[in-house]
């Protein structure tokens, strides 16, 4: 294969970088090694910052945020909820902060607007009675799923291509410069070169490794935040800590339910990562003072990204900027190579942006940007979702010819074959694992105890599967789901999950084969 | 204001489950002055397969082709464990009152052999099980060059024949699949409503014009266990004559219809045992003033005083409500007895879901002593005449050890026979 430029990673940024080149007339292949937003775009709170977070630690994140929210409101509106947000401090929080903070915001050009905490306990009934300070501000809530693939639709339909389950295996390069990639599809195992003019590493914690393949070297840090989603939207608004930013001060509204996050937990890998009980419980203690029903409401599940940050010498990850990097490894001697790693999901679009402007340069091409002006279209195959994104899915009923498979979040059959088609058009496997990728299967109170099942069945009587690995992908599916509930279970979630190993363990022994 | 009613009893069994039933089963049958109070009955979700000891130990992960050269090295190795603290002689006896009393509503069961059965399920796997229903026993029949005719219905979801036959045909090649249009359907069946439907005569014709065609090509047929509720036998025999194929059922995930004939079977035979049933009720406060228990059983607008001598807690563990998990730790929800459990929550779970040595909650119960009583963490019994039975036991990771029948009919069966003995029965025997 041939192309103008390779872009490795599916998450939030490669997506955009897709959209940007296409845009501006360049020929573009995007690879990914799973599938789209499996990394840390995938595990945030889907939170489109206004900004205000970060007036006092990181007053140009703070800006970027602002400038960027109001670019994808107008342009990306499908994406967004306009739910606004609130800052709220509670009894024992540190008063100077609190007093900063409107300055700060005015400073900055932020908006904010003090609300009495009466008002705004009427605003939002589940705040704290120990509420002492709000400020309203023009935060949102983004469906970074819906994000990246309308991104990588809108690039697929100008002529790119997107590959997923597609590993880099190693760089040819020849005088100072990749002659091509050689990549290896995960699903087949089969290998191919890819030979691009430029090759732009969007792979976000795994940026460092995918530096490393063109001998290049970038320190990494990795910063783990887990998330918890609760079973049931708690408030309509995002609610901020009013504090200096740390762990688990912000409840993002996603559709149904809400996402309350996070930790920051310095790892080694950024693979296989997991929410742990310890941070569950902390999460939920930090939350809780905030928003007391956190302590008693039911969570359906904890999911983790990774920050991918890199290293500009001492300091807590904290500390680290939130803000992006991007190399041009001209300067390592590799010209045609480009790294863009860290930055925050709502400055996607910037970070786009910039790398593309780099890779025009070396292209010569002097097209100027267009995705801050031209709006982001909105595709039927958009309309999928991972936990705490919008639902808005037309509602179906459960009718005769077209059952719901997942009875939790009402997932009809039809949607299913929908979801199948468009796999399978993009060249991927339809699987139990990317079906619920775009899907709410899984995500309800039974966590794929039931529908797994029934949609396995469904994909055999339709002949997506006709031999025994059925079985596996149920495993893994199950397993997946488990990970991220394993550290919430008490109480009715409990009682649901011993149902899960009641039916897939004791009745059909899958831990046996 | 509720209605309060009073009652006085021998024995009251809280637990409309497995164990609960069996439980009520042998305490009528015993002649004692049953009460049975039931909030929800988990037998909607039991395979309706009686497990005794499918595999051990955990971390082989091989089935047990003799349970009870298994049973002898657990219970060398898990003195703590139900099977422990009984005899082998025991728990075939509690199977056997077991089997004899199912019998006696109908509902036949095939009774324990020498070695495991293994019972084909909808994933395609084969599950080991010791006392099945007749209705699925011929799928033991099964060889691997058996000509077999897998069989499904248009619109039973999680159910599909090809799955099982794509599943098994490396080992079983000669698996024919067809797929039956349902009269009067064409989509989504309701599982109990759907079987009810194998008990009309016409019906099964419809069906059975469908299969005929096969009849020539196969020996065996598999079909969904949906072939009828409280006739499943008959309806099943008669499906075998029309179509001249034996048949046997494969167990499907709930709601599932083998559970649905046994909570029928029981309730049937318990009322005709004048087994005083209170359905849909929970136990509040319950009370000990020396000689009898007090119990409050507490339903949408009734409240039932019980005044009991005996209590036999077979309420089940968190699905069944018998013990509940706070974030923090796990209580038993009618007597706050001593839960035996982890130190902490991270303890409760493995990170990967099938671990083979199972997740560590799921050996947290009640402990008791030989006899099924509840006991202090001193070793003390907590009350005399207050049992323990079933899945709300300690250390028996039912579902990994596929125990769970048998440790609740061998727990049911000597908890009962226990305070028979000490409390009416004088001199008689009462092991048989």
């Amino acid at each position: 294969m041939e192309t103008d430029v390779l872009i490795i990673g599916g998450g939030a940024t490669g997506t955009g970088i897709a959209r940007d080149l296409t845009l501006r007339g360049l020929n573009v292949i995007l690879i990914e090694k799973s599938d789209l937003n499996a990394g840390a775009s995938g595990g945030n709170h889907g939170l489109l910052h206004s900004g205000a977070r970060y007036v006092c630690s990181d007053p140009e994140a703070a800006i970027e945020c602002a400038a960027e929210s109001k670019i994808l409101k107008k342009n990306a509106g499908h994406c967004i909820e306009e739910t606004g947000g609130l800052f709220v401090a509670v009894r024992g929080d540190k008063e100077n902060y609190i007093a900063d903070f409107p300055d700060m915001c005015k400073k900055f050009g932020i908006p904010s607007k003090k609300i009495d905490p009466k008002e705004a306990r009427q605003m939002e009934p589940s705040l704290s009675d120990e509420t002492i300070a709000v400020y309203k501000v023009n935060d949102a809530s983004i469906n970074p799923f819906k994000l990246s693939i309308e991104n990588m639709n809108d690039a697929v339909s100008m002529g790119a291509c997107y590959l997923s389950h597609t590993r880099i295996e190693t760089f040819k390069i020849e005088n100072k410069a990749i002659v091509y990639a050689r990549v290896r599809n995960q699903i087949s195992g089969k290998t191919h070169k890819i030979k691009a003019k430029t090759y732009v590493n969007a792979a976000g914690a795994w940026a460092g490794s995918i530096a490393a393949m063109a001998g290049i070297h970038i320190s990494m840090i990795f910063s783990k935040g887990s998330l918890l989603v609760t079973s049931k939207r708690i408030a309509n608004r995002v609610i901020n800590r009013l504090r200096k930013p740390t762990d688990g001060d912000i409840l993002v509204p996603g559709g149904v339910v809400s996402i309350l996050g996070t930790t920051s937990v310095r790892i080694n890998s950024p693979d296989n990562i997991y929410p742990t009980v310890k941070e569950v419980d902390y999460i939920i203690s930090e939350g809780e003072k905030m928003i007391p029903e956190l302590k008693t409401c039911r969570y359906i599940r904890a999911y983790a990204g990774v920050r991918p940050l890199v290293s500009m010498g001492k300091g807590n990850d904290r500390d680290v900027s939130r803000g992006f990097t991007l190399l041009d490894h001209e300067k390592d001697q590799v010209h045609n190579f480009i790294t863009i790693t860290g930055g925050k999901l709502s400055t996607y679009r910037l970070m786009a942006e910039k790398t593309s402007d780099i890779v025009c340069k070396k292209h010569r091409v002097s097209l100027e940007c267009r995705t801050k002006t031209i709006p982001l279209p909105s595709t039927h195959s958009g309309e999928w979702s991972e936990p705490g994104v919008l639902v808005n899915d037309p509602f179906k009923p459960n009718t005769l010819e077209d059952p719901f498979l997942c009875e939790c979040e009402m997932v009809p059959a039809s949607a299913i074959d929908t979801v199948v088609d468009s796999i399978k058009n993009n060249g991927g496997k339809p699987d139990l694992s990317s079906i619920a990728l775009r899907t709410r299967v899984g995500k309800g109170p039974c966590q794929g105890a039931f529908c797994s099942m029934r949609i396995l069945s469904h994909l055999y009587d339709n002949g997506e599967i006709m031999d025994q690995s059925g079985i596996n992908d149920l495993k893994y599916f199950l397993n997946e789901r488990w990970k991220g509930e394993q550290s919430l279970l008490w109480g009715q979630a409990l009682a649901q999950s011993s149902l899960k190993e009641m039916i897939h363990c004791g009745l059909f022994g899958l831990e046996l084969v | 204001m509720k209605n309060k009613k009073h009652i006085t009893c021998d024995i009251t069994v809280i637990g409309a489950g497995f164990a609960g039933m069996v439980a009520a089963a042998r305490a009528s049958a015993l002649g004692l002055k049953t009460v049975q109070v039931g909030n929800s009955s988990q037998l909607y979700f039991a395979s309706g397969l009686f497990d005794f000891l499918g595999v051990y130990p955990l971390h082989s992960r091989t089935v047990l082709q003799d349970p009870l050269t298994g049973l002898s090295l657990l219970q060398k190795e898990m003195p703590e464990h139900p099977y422990s603290k009984t005899s082998l002689e025991a728990i075939l006896k509690s199977f056997d009152f077991l089997a004899r009393f199912l019998q006696s509503t109908g509902l036949n069961y095939i009774k324990p052999d020498k070695e495991n059965r293994s019972v084909l399920t909808s994933a395609g796997t084969f599950k080991p099980t010791c006392m099945i229903p007749e209705t699925i026993s011929k799928g033991c029949l099964l060889k691997n060059d058996t000509n077999l005719l897998l069989v499904d219905f248009k619109g039973l979801k999680g159910f599909c024949a090809g799955q099982i036959a794509d599943v098994l045909k490396k080992n079983y090649p000669n698996i024919l699949t067809l797929s039956v249009g349902v009269p009067g359907g064409n989509g989504n069946l309701n599982p109990a409503y759907f079987a009810t439907m194998f008990e009309d005569s016409s019906f099964l014709k419809e069906i059975a014009t469908q299969i005929s065609p096969f009849s020539d090509k196969v020996e065996l047929m598999g079909m969904p266990a949906v072939c009828g509720i409280n006739k499943s036998l008959d309806a099943l025999t008669r499906l075998e004559k029309m179509t001249g194929l034996d048949i046997f059922e494969i167990p499907m995930m709930p709601p599932s219809i083998p559970g649905l004939r046994l909570k029928n079977a029981f309730e049937k035979k318990l009322a005709e045992n004048n087994v005083h049933f209170l359905s849909q009720a929970k136990i509040k406060s319950p009370q000990f003033n020396g000689s009898e228990f007090i119990l409050n059983a507490v339903n949408q607008n009734m409240e039932t005083q019980i005044k009991s001598r005996g209590v036999i807690l077979a309420t089940g563990r968190f699905q069944g409500s018998g013990l509940h998990a706070q974030r923090g730790c796990i209580k038993e929800t009618v007597f706050d007895l001593p839960v035996y459990q982890p130190d902490k929550r991270s303890l409760w779970h493995h990170l990967d879901f099938f671990e083979k040595q199972g997740h560590m909650i799921n050996t947290a119960g009640v402990e008791t002593d030989n006899v099924f009583r509840p006991v202090d963490t001193d070793g003390t019994v907590v009350y005399e005449n207050l049992y323990a039975i079933g899945s709300i036991l300690a250390r028996n990771d039912w579902i990994r050890l596929k125990s769970g029948s048998g440790v609740s009919a061998l727990s049911a069966f000597t908890a009962v026979n226990d305070f028979y003995k000490k409390n009416a029965a004088g001199d008689i025997d009462v092991s048989d």
